[in-house]
């Protein structure tokens, strides 16, 4: 007889409605909604399943045309996102990122457009000044997605870009640049051509003044390198 | 990543998925996915191939694929349905199949037909993060995201909605534009990620 055993001992627990969790965390990569007639904003393409009767529509149907009127300021994000409305548990979920919800009490907080799954319409969802980031105030409850568990750091620091999830409370960031090319002719040719190596953390945004950032544990993906293969394979990438 | 025990018995893993052994064992690629000559020309037509070993021997095995998550399914004489490419490993005891899952098979963009796998024992599907479980009866069905399914087992029916109408058309759609609806009695096992469907866009 053989035997199978994984990290996630003998298979994985099965859930209904009555025992999936109500607006929180199934597992760190899954969020439950919980939805009693009300309405959520909601990303295209984050919702994997569902329990009850709920209906999808983009924010330029026009019966909800009063929500988006308060709630919804981004004509640039507009195509991204719908409204789910209806009764029943949702779930949510983002390329197997970690997802956490966040509560908002009368403030507001700048995240990647990309890493936001989900907010209530008590929020307003405004364009950040920032390209690429979109800015939440008011009161309520959001679902945000980021690579790696969420990191809370508190200026003043300077961050990696790609790995910046988002700001709460603080001013927004400005560049900062360590370019070497005013010292001397040859930093310059090393900063424009690459010639002599750069380490690619040249340029940082910077945080000033008092509020919360918030970092995710992973930066852009290097290209994999060969490492061989056995006689006869192609070696793959 | 699988662990598997063996005394001297066999399962059935993807091919090339072996990453470590230890103690005495046997790898045969069984051609056409190990279903006989007439399973070989139904996956050579229908599109569903797997690449399929047999393992046989005394030891430890151990199985995974891309740094997939891997969760165990346990099957007592029902029909666990899977994509060939989800699949990791099966016990000897199971039998595996192709079925014609329909246009819904299109939307999940896997192609028009599945795996199954049937019998007593028990199976190993791979997902993009941990799976979810969720349990379908008459008094809940269940809509799934067409790319975020794995796998379904027992007395499910699996429809296919589309919510694609005159607005999808003019950027105005609802963003779940297709989706697979299951009914009946059985689990559903579904990702955390979706993978690039033909209508994830819409």
């Amino acid at each position: 007889m053989s035997a199978f055993a994984t990290a996630g001992g003998t298979g994985p627990r099965i859930f209904d409605p009555a025992t999936l969790p109500g607006d929180d965390n199934v597992n760190p990569y899954t969020f439950c909604v919980e939805m009693a007639g009300g309405r959520w904003f909601l990303q295209k393409g984050k919702m994997i399943a569902y329990y009850g009767r709920m209906s999808f529509n983009g924010v330029g149907y026009g019966p909800l045309d009063a929500l988006v009127r308060s709630a919804f300021h981004s004509p640039m994000h507009a195509a991204d996102w719908v409204v789910a409305e209806g009764t029943g548990k949702m779930l949510l979920a983002d390329r197997a990122y970690d997802v956490n919800s966040f509560d908002l009490d009368d403030g507001n907080l700048t995240v990647r457009s990309g890493n936001l799954l989900a907010f209530e319409p008590s929020l307003s969802l405004k364009q950040s000044i920032v390209p690429g980031f979109l800015t939440l105030i008011g009161t309520g409850k959001f679902v945000a997605a980021s690579n790696g568990p969420v990191v809370f750091m508190e200026p003043p620091l300077r961050v990696d870009p790609e790995a910046l999830v988002g700001w709460a409370d603080c001013p927004s960031p400005y560049h900062h640049y360590d370019h070497g090319y005013l010292r001397g002719v040859l930093g310059g040719v090393r900063s424009l051509t690459g010639l002599g190596g750069a380490s690619g953390e040249e340029h940082q945004y910077e945080f000033s003044g008092a509020g919360t950032v918030l970092l995710q544990s992973t930066e852009k993906v290097l290209a994999e390198r060969a490492t061989g293969a056995g006689p006869g394979r192609a070696t793959t990438g | 990543m699988l662990v598997v025990r063996l005394t001297g018995d066999t399962v059935r893993a993807k091919n090339g998925s072996m990453v470590a052994y230890d103690g005495r064992m046997t790898f045969k690629k069984l051609t056409g996915g190990g279903n006989g000559l007439r399973g070989m020309v139904t996956r050579r037509l229908t599109g569903e191939q797997m690449e399929v070993m047999e393992v046989k021997g005394e030891g430890t095995v151990w199985f995974a694929d891309s740094a997939r998550d891997v969760s165990l399914v346990r099957l007592s004489g029902e029909t666990l349905h899977v994509e060939a490419e989800n699949l990791l490993c099966t016990e000897g005891g199971l039998r595996t199949g192709t079925s014609f899952a329909g246009l819904s098979g299109a939307a999940q963009g896997d192609g028009l037909f599945t795996t199954t796998v049937e019998g007593t024992g028990q199976a190993a599907v791979m997902s993009g993060g941990p799976v979810v479980a969720l349990r379908v009866s008459p008094a809940y069905p269940l809509t799934v995201d067409p790319g975020a399914y794995i796998a379904h087992q027992g007395g499910v029916r699996r429809s296919f909605q589309s919510g694609a109408g005159a607005r999808t058309l003019f950027g105005e759609g609802g963003g779940e534009a297709f989706q697979l609806r299951f009914e009946g009695e059985g689990v559903v096992y579904v990702q955390p990620s979706e993978r690039a469907t033909f209508g994830g866009d819409l």
